[in-house]
């Protein structure tokens, strides 16, 4: 069998507080070592096939190092669509999370058909822009865009969200007032969810110095990649010895929402899931203006040859980084940064938020809360022993 | 990383399939799945295997499997 990657946090208690948090990966950081030998055209054609959850910005990602790499800008007409297709992935990860862990994180059931609604909708993006499945094509595939079908998609979505949060729900997320009022009334199991994250027991868990990811990455990712030759910046990166954070609350900690709940809470868990909800909200907004400007184009000759390159992607759980070199149209060198290692690094935004958190018999749901919050992309299990 | 492991339908009863990958048989569910699945088809599961996200075709998957195969001979899973 192949092993399954997963991550173990474990909490040690004195006097009451958690005096400890330890974090093991066993996520196999080094397996795009093996792409050394390939072509960038193989390469790209295998990434969306060996991630589960994130395929799309993996490929994107692996695009953009290895055209930046032979020195390919990527075209107008590529821009567009590839945004398209990595929100597409976004909405599609999130609203998977919004629809079946949010209820059953509230005690209540998983509404699969929201969850089956917006999935479907997501992937009916990408044969609407690539419907020759060259998406993947190093320098670019050809764009054939079905606007009505892109449409179409974006509005299923939307009514299916609307079935999460309701369109008052939707219409609440501008203003902490706004918020506020829905949160006090509304039925539904996501409510439910914030208004119990947002209580006393739970208003404080989270909180911890805020460390969110520079928008294109720390300045010297490339740097640090390229020196990186036994692995441990991949397993453990920092920048200068800040472990940033990186996914929907550093993306929306601008957002006068969130902006408003952090500044009554810090980073714990209510601006982190609205965060969350807003991201897919915002996703599909910005998917509708992304339609608008989409042109029809076809492949461009491309050849891939010499040159090293870095590919930067927001995926749905934070910036997802590629780093490839290439010799003789060949890669010699790969490597992948995911968000989960900024995220569940040892000395990271989950092990500062657990830091000197009060113990108690909930301690674990209380941990798995926030582990959700920052969304791993493996299985987490928490554990807890007393000193 | 999130690597997923391509596995191919060996039965389907209802909304479940069990899938076979690397010699591992595992029962998944095919209600997140939008298009049409038979026996022998390859999915891509998604995290803790418990749900089918994805239909691929079967020269992708078993460029994917090659792969695989490979991080796992190298020590590398």
């Amino acid at each position: 069998m192949f092993p399954e990657a997963r991550l173990d946090v474990h909490l040690l208690v004195r006097l009451g507080r958690v005096d400890e948090v330890r974090i093991a990966s066993s996520r196999l950081v080094q397996a795009s070592s093996l792409f050394a030998g390939k072509r960038p055209d193989e390469v790209a054609r295998l990434l969306p096939a060996i991630f589960a959850l994130c395929g799309t910005a993996q490929a994107l990602a692996g695009l953009g190092a290895m055209e930046q790499a032979a020195g390919l800008p990527p075209s107008a007409a590529q821009v567009p669509a590839r945004q398209l297709l990595a929100l597409a992935e976004t909405v599609s990860e999130h609203g998977l999370g919004l629809a079946r862990d949010w209820p059953m994180l509230a005690g209540a059931q998983p509404d699969m058909a929201a969850a089956k609604r917006i999935r479907a909708a997501m992937a009916s993006v990408r044969p609407a822009l690539y419907p020759g499945g060259d998406w993947t094509r190093p320098g670019g595939g050809t764009v054939t865009p079905d606007v009505p079908t892109l449409y179409a998609a974006i509005a299923e979505a939307r009514a299916a969200l609307v079935m999460l949060v309701g369109e008052d729900g939707l219409n609440a997320l501008d203003t902490p007032d706004g918020f506020a009022a829905w949160l006090a009334q509304s039925p539904l199991p996501v409510a439910s969810l914030l208004r119990e994250i947002a209580g006393p027991d739970l208003a404080d868990l989270g909180r911890g110095p805020f460390l969110p990811m520079p928008e294109d990455g720390p300045a010297d990712l490339d740097a640090r990649l390229a020196g990186d030759r036994d692995g441990a910046y991949l397993a453990r990166p920092d920048s200068a010895g800040r472990v940033f954070e990186t996914g929907p609350l550093a993306r929306q900690s601008w957002h006068p929402l969130i902006a408003a709940q952090m500044g009554v809470a810090g980073p714990g868990l209510l601006p982190r899931f609205s965060a969350k909800l807003i991201e897919v909200a915002s996703s599909l907004h910005e998917m509708t203006t992304l339609v608008h400007s989409l042109n029809a184009a076809v492949a461009p000759a491309a050849c891939l040859v010499e040159g090293a390159g870095l590919g930067l992607v927001e995926a749905a759980r934070g910036l997802l980084a590629h780093r490839v070199e290439l010799e003789g149209g060949r890669v010699t060198r790969y490597q992948i940064l995911a968000p989960t290692e900024w995220n569940f690094h040892p000395a990271g935004p989950l092990a500062r938020g657990l830091k000197g958190a009060a113990a108690g018999p909930d301690l674990e749901r209380r941990a798995a809360l926030l582990v959700h919050g920052l969304d791993p992309c493996v299985a987490c299990a928490v554990t807890v022993t007393h000193a | 990383m999130c690597m997923a492991v391509p596995s191919r339908i060996v039965a389907i009863d209802g909304g479940t399939a069990t899938v076979e990958a690397f010699g591992e048989l595992r029962q998944t569910s095919l209600m997140l799945l939008d298009e049409e699945v038979r026996v022998g088809d390859y999915v891509l599961l998604g995290a803790g295997g418990n749900f089918a996200a994805e239909k691929m075709p079967e020269e992708t998957a078993l460029e994917a499997l090659a792969y695989l195969s490979q991080v796992l001979a190298d020590g590398l899973a």
